[in-house]
């Protein structure tokens, strides 16, 4: 796979101390799970992670404390296994759960034209969302901004905007200094997955009567 | 953009990120710690043998050296992120357990034992303190060494050189570490930095990403 479009180092930063809303994890752990180059940089932001670990002024615990590790090791009570990720066909493991029937059974809402959606439920992300969106080819979605920030992982298909052209595994970490206008550039329908932590504001006349549409 | 230049601010966060205080004010006699451990704190060598021994070992005496090590900085980590001392007690102890149940998952020529500790901790830390799931990447499963993702030139070695890093991380910028620091040690996103700071969030990104690129920098002419 090739990947052009990356999260932000920020983003990467925040991913790995565990601080990005769940919405963002979902999108970043989807692309990490498909970017070589990522994993890397995130391996070494978790280094800085650890390094704020080791430097932290160590607070005494009660000498009795470890007796209380020992005991709970030995009451045999093991580690419950993490939940099993069920592969789907074509899609990053993190995401089986949400969509385990693929992409191409999707329960998609019409919002506009050209452009359906799909909320992932059970994703925390404040006053944001984790969603799908699917544009058909040829449609654009129209002259927004952002009122936080946005990340949206192309799944399947193309888009292009101000910025570039993003295909599957590309990852878009957008923010409010950004105003774009993408368009499914290819002949199949551009699939994304997006979380954000606020609402979009559409920017023209026109787009904003389409807010209460979309919902974004 | 607010400049944030008062001495006196800078140096009650530099005390706030070091904890230093905390820890100076407790008298000797009620400190209780673990007797055995070694005082100077152990080179990532020893704590990746010691983690290693425990792993393929299951070596107890091993394991009591790394609790001696991690555990009150654990507690120090869950306390920084809001947890009072009881439950932050409790927290280390709880990652000290799975770090025990998961030891045999640990590979020493993929990771430090500080980074290893440090992501079950900070797991344990969002299931526990935030109460939300955090989505992980395996970096480790076999699904993504079959996909041929996963190159040697991973190996910990020729990564960063994690054991200068804490000096690196104190010379940085103090608006630099502060971010950082709201980052690792509250949890705050960056939108609730923007709002606790009062800053676009352009501004936020660009000191975290600025942060992150010294460090790596740093450590990489270190190499």
């Amino acid at each position: 796979m090739n990947i052009n479009h990356h999260p932000d180092d920020s983003t990467l930063l925040s991913y790995a101390a565990g601080a990005l809303p769940e919405s963002f994890s979902l999108v970043l752990a989807a692309h990490l799970e498909q970017c070589e180059r990522c994993r890397q940089r995130l391996l070494e932001a978790e280094d800085v992670g650890a390094a704020l670990l080791d430097g932290m002024a160590a607070m005494p615990v009660a000498s009795k404390s470890i007796d209380k590790v020992w005991a709970a090791i030995e009451s045999g009570e093991p580690a419950p296994a993490p939940e099993p990720r069920q592969p789907v066909a074509g899609l990053p493991s993190v995401l089986g759960r949400y969509l385990p029937e693929g992409l191409d059974r999707v329960r998609w809402r019409s919002v506009a034209p050209g452009i359906r959606q799909f909320i992932l439920k059970d994703v925390e992300s404040g006053h944001g969302s984790a969603r799908l969106l699917s544009i058909d080819p040829g449609t654009t979605i129209p002259h927004h901004t952002h009122g936080g920030s946005e990340l949206t992982l192309i799944l399947k298909g193309s888009f292009a905007d101000e910025i570039g052209r993003f295909s599957a595994g590309d990852l878009a970490d957008l923010d409010d200094s950004v105003h774009h206008q993408p368009v499914a550039d290819t002949d199949e329908p551009c699939i994304c997955l997006i979380a954000t932590d606020e609402r979009l504001r559409f920017t023209g006349v026109f787009s904003r009567l389409l807010q209460p549409l979309v919902g974004i | 953009m607010i400049i944030r230049s008062d001495p006196l601010a800078r140096a009650q966060r530099k005390l706030q990120y070091g904890n230093h205080t905390a820890t100076e004010m407790i008298p000797q006699a009620v400190t209780t710690t673990i007797a055995e451990v070694p005082d100077n704190t152990p080179a990532a060598e020893q704590l990746a043998e010691w983690l290693g021994s425990v792993a393929t070992d299951r070596d107890r005496r091993c394991f009591e050296h790394l609790f001696g090590h991690f555990a009150p900085r654990l507690k120090s980590y869950m306390m920084r992120l809001g947890a009072d001392a009881v439950t932050a007690e409790d927290l280390a102890q709880e990652t000290m357990i799975k770090v025990w149940h998961k030891a045999s998952l640990y590979d020493r020529s993929k990771a430090g034992a500080s980074v290893w500790i440090f992501r079950i901790a900070r797991n344990l830390r969002i299931d526990k303190l935030r109460r939300q799931r955090f989505h992980e990447v395996e970096l480790d499963t076999e699904e993504i060494a079959r996909q041929g993702h996963y190159q040697e030139s991973n190996l910990h070695a020729d990564r960063l050189d994690a054991d200068r890093l804490p000096e690196l991380v104190q010379e940085l910028p103090i608006e630099q570490l502060e971010v950082v620091s709201l980052a690792f040690f509250e949890g705050l996103t960056h939108s609730e930095i923007c709002q606790k700071l009062e800053l676009p969030l352009g501004t936020v990104k660009s000191r975290l990403r600025l942060a992150f690129a010294k460090l790596r920098n740093a450590m990489g002419e270190n190499r």
